[in-house]
């Protein structure tokens, strides 16, 4: 920050203790410093409490009128565009829920991996995700909601170990 | 049939309660209480009734959409003001966009032009009325570009600091520095150009 910008941040009150000290300095040494923070005195001085009184040039009624206008116009735009994303979502509803049964089946038939190693399965297009693992002996579902999170729906155990019978 | 509620004496933070609640009577008080004053910022900002008008107008119909987003935590007219002020500068930097910049507003831009300015020797408003004083002000401003009307207007006016102001200019803090000081050196310069003026 340059001089000519301290002795303005000076005057606006936003400058630290430090550089108050050396400012408040310098303007008791240099008469052009102290000159130019008297002009900027001056016109900040003259704008306080000095702006131009000016008034809406039409009747309360007349003004609101418009507001109003303006107020249903945006409430039938607003109305309006839910509408339309309702009518994309209901399109996607039974393309969500066919997905979840593939998936579903997909586990139930289970048999998909051949050796222990867990797998997670994510079909194309599909809004579900299934996780199994051979070596646990289980298999679980996930289905994405609307907001495109996944939450187990589906969960199957098999050969549970002797000591949960 | 029951009758109109009266709200002339009810309190603002009372008045934008109700409107949060769907009273549109509540929010029309408000908005005759504080057209004026939204009206006179728009119109600071543009310098053209028929646009500051219709921003002001804007300014009603987003409050209203935004309701439920204020909080409080500062006076209803200090968040009805921000949101034409917000408007304003969006309307200008479109304007600016179409318009050919001047060799003056490009100097402005870049800075230094302010410290080619002799410095203001005399008060250039001692002894003046203060109506008189309003006025002068009023045409000095009108001889700036926006950046250095609004810079002054949210400083001197709106009380804001610095920061605040770059915020809601979109630039540093540092261009809101320079701007302010240009605008005050050259509205100096302008008031003093008044007073020879009346004085020959």
């Amino acid at each position: 920050m340059n001089t000519e910008m301290k002795l303005q941040a000076l005057l606006d009150g936003e400058l630290d203790a430090r550089e108050t000290r050396e400012i408040e300095a310098l303007l008791t040494q240099d008469t052009k410093s102290a000159a130019l923070m008297q002009e900027l005195k001056w016109t900040k001085g003259a704008m306080v409490g000095n702006e131009a009184e000016v008034k809406l040039p039409e009747s309360r009624e007349f003004f609101w009128s418009k507001i109003q206008r303006g107020i249903e116009a945006g409430e039938k735009q607003a109305a309006a565009a839910p509408a339309g994303r309702a009518w994309w979502l209901k399109l996607l509803y039974p393309a969500t829920g066919l997905a979840a049964m593939v998936a579903v089946m997909f586990v139930v038939s289970g048999g998909r991996t051949t050796d222990d190693a867990d797998s997670e399965s994510v079909p194309e297009d599909v809004n579900a995700v299934s996780f199994r693992s051979e070596s646990e002996k289980m298999s679980v579902v996930y289905v994405a909601d609307e907001n495109g999170n996944f939450s187990p729906v589906s969960e199957e155990v098999k050969n549970a170990p002797e000591a949960d019978k | 049939m029951p009758q109109p509620t009266d709200y002339t004496t009810t309190l603002d933070v009372q008045l934008v309660a109700a409107s949060q609640a769907g009273d549109m009577p509540a929010f029309e008080e408000l908005v005759a209480r504080h057209r004026d004053k939204i009206y006179a910022r728009a119109f600071s900002m543009m310098r053209n009734e028929e646009e500051a008008i219709d921003l002001a107008q804007e300014a009603w119909v987003k409050a209203w959409q935004r309701l439920k987003q204020f909080q409080g935590d500062s006076s209803f007219a200090t968040w009805m003001t921000r949101i034409v002020i917000n408007l304003c500068l969006d309307q200008l930097r479109r304007q600016k966009r179409t318009r050919a910049e001047s060799i003056e507003q490009l100097d402005e831009e870049l800075g230094g032009v302010e410290r080619q300015m002799p410095v203001v020797a005399s008060n250039p408003t001692e002894g003046l009325e203060r109506a008189e004083l309003r006025k002068r002000i009023d045409k000095a401003m009108t001889q700036l570009s926006y950046e250095h009307r609004t810079v002054l207007i949210l400083h001197e006016f709106e009380e804001m600091e610095y920061k605040q102001i770059a915020k809601v200019m979109n630039c540093s803090i540092g261009t809101v520095m320079s701007r302010l000081f240009y605008a005050r050196r050259r509205l100096a310069s302008l008031l003093q150009s008044l007073k020879k003026e009346q004085q020959s």
